[in-house]
């Protein structure tokens, strides 16, 4: 009877001293439990360091996912043009059941199927850089590609303004890809249909971009300017133009920050870039995913910003590290 | 069970308030301790912190001085000074490559040296790599290095980290030594020395000195500038805020640390390169074993409180238990039985309430004794006056029988019988005394049975054999008498035969042993038990029987009171064969038994 006595009223004792010492510690300091399971994250392309922009996206996301005390595991297809081989991948993820997918799509319409596929097993989505036509993804984190087409364009008309051939054209890089129909629709709004001269789609491919701009400088003879609507369909435009000893002659606006590039924009064969900021499109896109598994409210457009850089702003320091990231040191 | 479960006894009063109490006290220490060992491991934590973060600035530090050390030697190598004070000195074709020899092995000798480079003043430049060209779309004059070194020609200019542009299709992240060059003939300003440091060595120092899971270091110059941040971009697009202004309070006025949230920012200052390097620590990361020292804590007090639990109730225990011994035996004499405590394990107060009690109880219990003593006296003088009360009905029958002899005229048996009812009275007197000689008893029983014989008129003889040695030995008085009585009312009376009441009277190992036998109708062995019945009830019981047997009852009764109970009367009968009952009491002379 006594050992009941003693038993009840010492496990009482602990339970308030824990209760209470756990209102104490509260009170210091707030507890974050890491949110459970795998965040599976299915990028546009795999290469590497041949593409800066998703390695520093990758920088991101390994900065955010030791912040927030995330797991995560990194796959897509070799090339951003591989569209069948991403949908592969994301199926193989579904199954793995992961506790949210980040999916950087390939292909504007031809992903939607997967996509919902996830929503139906109650895995939320979050689509990276480029979305789906869908609203089932709970956040869509990337730059306003409309507006950075848009800072494009305008940049490219007022280099116009002093020039005499006022044409455009425009080397896109796939042709169903979101960011590539909202810059191109950002370029056209600035710039008014009726000065460019039409659309080519290089595959994401710089050498065919070289190709088919070598050979449209000779078709037409009216062209003033060109805008590439990313890294390698620039780089195969700045190529091209500079090649064929016309640096200066034809306007180039690019988009992105390969080195290359911004050797020829310190030449003066590209004469502005458009710069996204693919660090914190992959740190935003993991912190979004931690906040949502722990049960917070997740903006459904997050839109990362852009900047237009110019030679002259090149080597501001606020724009260094974004122009010229440090990669391969991060543990 | 429930006695303890309830709030009223000593025991669980003592024992709930000695647990409120200790409890109490525990977990106030609990909290206090507690709070203190949170405080000491987070003072520590950031002692702990600082040392590494003077390490980090130290090691900084050495290494900005090594370059240092470089510059100086190489401004004064003759080489390049004679490279400097040359008119033309490109066309001097072994001046060159001798000189980037040199420079070479700097860069060799240090891993961490990206570029060293040498710069007239009329901006002709010399590489370290006969490869290298200087990038044509830059404008070194502009260059911080570059102007800073000739306005302060002379001092060492460390610059904050950027991206090195000088080398055509290189980009690299550097922090820069340059200085003036002076003539070491005429001390006119030369040219400009440039010293690159591979910014990633000290952005590894960084990153490899950090506290905890979460924790990192940024560092930035006089000025407030970012030279390194881990997560530059996210503080350039403003997605992480750090606190500057109070960092810049910190290492312009001194202090140890700055606390903002669940963050702790330090700062410590290199003098040789006028940066600030801040450390962050996060609170979770300093208390990383919260939870388990939660648990510890919890654990002891559960620990303390079970022991002290356990100690409080051996001592309340040891408090209430003779208490409670006590009790229970206080408590018989609610059943009339006076037990004693005598020695108990217990405190002084209590063992002498226990003496006290004892005494108590004994006292008690003479008292009771007494009593029953004297009630006992009571009964037996009560029996006195019984058997001192002669059955009236013997005494005027007995006076009607001399009456009518006397008419009969005759006189000799009238002197006979009244001679023998005086002798009878007499004995029945015999001075108050309760024992009398068994010969004087059987005188005694000689008259009465005189005086019966002459009323019955031969209906009836009578025989005694005593044993001679007891005749001298003493007897209750008026034992035998109602026995003869018994014997003619209830056995010869109703006989149609002539009677024979026999007397005898033996010894046996001090055990006398008298018999009164009659040979009248006897009894049915109804009437046998409730004579033997009645023997062995008790006075009270008695009261409510029928006078039948009284007087035999009544000499039972007197001798197992004077002589303890083995001893008494004894029946025998069977219908028809008459009635024996038999007297047995100890053999004593005197009257040693009053």
């Amino acid at each position: 009877m006594k050992k009941w006595y003693i038993l009840m009223l010492s496990l009482v004792a602990a339970l308030v001293l824990f209760m209470v010492l756990a209102v104490f510690y509260d009170s210091t300091s707030r507890e974050i439990t890491p949110p459970e399971g795998t965040v599976e994250i299915i990028l546009k392309s795999n290469v590497g360091p041949a593409m800066d922009f998703w390695s520093v996206v990758v920088q991101g996301i390994q900065d955010a996912a030791r912040e927030f005390d995330v797991d995560y595991e990194i796959s897509g297809p070799r090339f951003e043009k591989e569209i069948n081989r991403q949908i592969n991948i994301m199926d193989s993820v579904i199954q793995k059941k992961p506790s949210l997918i980040i999916l950087a799509a390939a292909d504007y319409v031809r992903l939607v199927d997967s996509v919902e596929q996830a929503e139906a097993l109650g895995i939320p989505v979050i689509t990276l850089d480029s979305g789906v036509k869908s609203d089932v993804p709970v956040s869509f984190v990337a730059t306003d590609n409309l507006e950075a087409g848009i800072k494009a364009g305008e940049e490219m008309r007022r280099l116009m303004e002093n020039h005499e051939r006022k044409k455009v054209l425009i080397m896109s890089h796939i042709a169903e890809t979101a960011t590539a129909i909202d810059r191109e629709r950002g370029v056209r709004m600035a710039l008014g249909d009726e000065n460019i001269i039409g659309t080519w789609f290089c595959d994401a491919d710089e050498d065919i971009s070289y190709r088919i701009t070598t050979d449209l400088l000779q078709k037409h003879p009216d062209l003033g300017g060109i805008v590439g609507l990313n890294e390698m369909a620039s780089l195969g435009v700045a190529r091209a133009v500079n090649d064929a000893g016309r640096k200066g002659d034809i306007l180039v606006v690019a988009f992105d920050n390969a080195v290359q590039e911004l050797s020829f924009l310190e030449e003066g064969v590209i004469h502005a870039t458009v710069v996204q900021r693919p660090y914190n499109m992959g740190y935003l896109s993991v912190k979004a995913a931690a906040d949502y598994l722990k049960g917070g409210t997740v903006a459904p457009l997050m839109d990362t910003g852009s900047v237009l850089i110019t030679k002259e702003n090149m080597f501001e320091r606020q724009y260094q590290e974004l122009l010229f990231p440090v990669s391969g040191i991060k543990k | 069970m429930k006695r303890s479960l309830t709030f009223g006894t000593l025991e669980s009063r003592i024992y709930t308030i000695f647990t409120v109490m200790i409890f109490s006290a525990i977990f106030v220490m609990q909290l206090v301790a507690f709070r203190y060992t949170v405080d000491t491991v987070r003072t520590t934590t950031i002692d702990n912190n600082r040392v590494v973060l003077q390490q980090l600035v130290k090691q900084i530090d050495s290494y900005i001085t090594g370059m240092e050390q470089i510059s100086d030697a190489v401004s004064v190598d003759p080489e390049i000074q004679k490279f400097l004070g040359s008119d033309s000195p490109f066309e001097d074709e072994g001046l060159s490559p001798g000189i980037q020899r040199t420079i070479n092995n700097y860069i060799q000798a240090r891993e961490d040296i990206s570029d060293i480079l040498i710069m007239r003043m009329d901006r002709s430049t010399l590489t370290s790599h006969t490869d290298d060209r200087i990038n044509p779309w830059t404008a070194i004059q502009d260059k911080d290095w570059f102007y800073r070194a000739v306005e302060e020609a002379g001092q060492t200019i460390v610059s904050s980290s950027y991206v090195q542009n000088i080398i055509w299709g290189r980009y690299s992240w550097v922090v820069s030594l340059s200085r003036g060059i002076k003539s070491l003939e005429d001390g006119a300003l030369k040219g400009v020395l440039l010293v690159d440091l591979k910014f990633n060595r000290i952005r590894e120092l960084c990153e490899s000195l950090v506290i905890g899971q979460k924790g990192y270091n940024f560092i930035l110059d006089d000025r407030g500038n970012y030279v390194f941040h881990p997560t530059q971009q996210l503080v350039y697009s403003d997605i992480r805020v750090e606190p500057l202004g109070p960092i810049t309070e910190l290492f312009q006025e001194g202090g140890t640390w700055y606390q903002e949230e669940d963050r702790y920012y330090m700062v410590e200052s290199s003098d040789i390169t006028d940066w600030h390097v801040v450390s962050v620590v996060y609170e979770s990361d300093i208390i990383t074993e919260w939870k388990s020292l939660q648990l510890i804590y919890t654990l002891i007090g559960l620990i303390l409180f079970l022991i002290v639990g356990m100690a409080t109730n051996k001592v309340s225990s040891g408090i209430t238990k003779p208490v409670r011994r006590l009790q229970d035996i206080m408590q018989s004499v609610e059943t009339g039985e006076f037990r004693l405590v005598g020695e108990i394990k217990a405190t002084d107060e209590i063992r002498a309430l226990a003496r006290e009690y004892d005494i108590m109880v004994t006292r008690i219990r003479e008292l009771m004794e007494a009593n029953v003593r004297e009630q006992e006296q009571k009964r037996k003088s009560d029996l006195k006056a019984l058997q001192a009360q002669i059955n009236p009905h013997f005494l005027y029958n007995t006076l009607d029988s001399i009456i009518w002899m006397g008419e009969m005229k005759q006189s000799e048996k009238v002197v006979q019988m009244t001679s023998a009812l005086s002798k009878l009275f007499r004995i029945s007197i015999s001075k108050g005394r309760e024992l009398i000689p068994i010969h004087q008893e059987l005188e005694h029983v000689k008259s009465y049975l005189t005086i019966q014989e002459m009323r019955y008129q031969d209906k009836f003889l009578y025989d005694i054999h005593m044993d001679p040695d007891l005749l001298d030995l003493t007897i209750l008085k008026i034992t035998l008498q109602p026995l003869v009585e018994n014997a003619i009312y209830h056995g010869i009376k109703e006989a149609d035969h002539q009677g024979m009441i026999t007397i005898t009277g033996t010894l046996e190992e001090n055990v006398v042993t008298l018999e009164v036998r009659d040979n009248g109708v006897g009894m049915d062995s109804g009437q046998l038990a409730n004579l033997i019945a009645g023997l062995q009830s008790s006075p009270e019981e008695r009261s409510r029987m029928n006078r039948q047997g009284l007087g035999v009852r009544n000499v039972h009764e007197r001798i197992r009171l004077y002589f303890g109970g083995e001893y008494g009367l004894v029946c025998r009968s069977a219908p028809g064969e008459g009635t024996s009952i038999t007297v047995r009491f100890p053999a004593c002379s005197g009257e040693v038994l009053q």
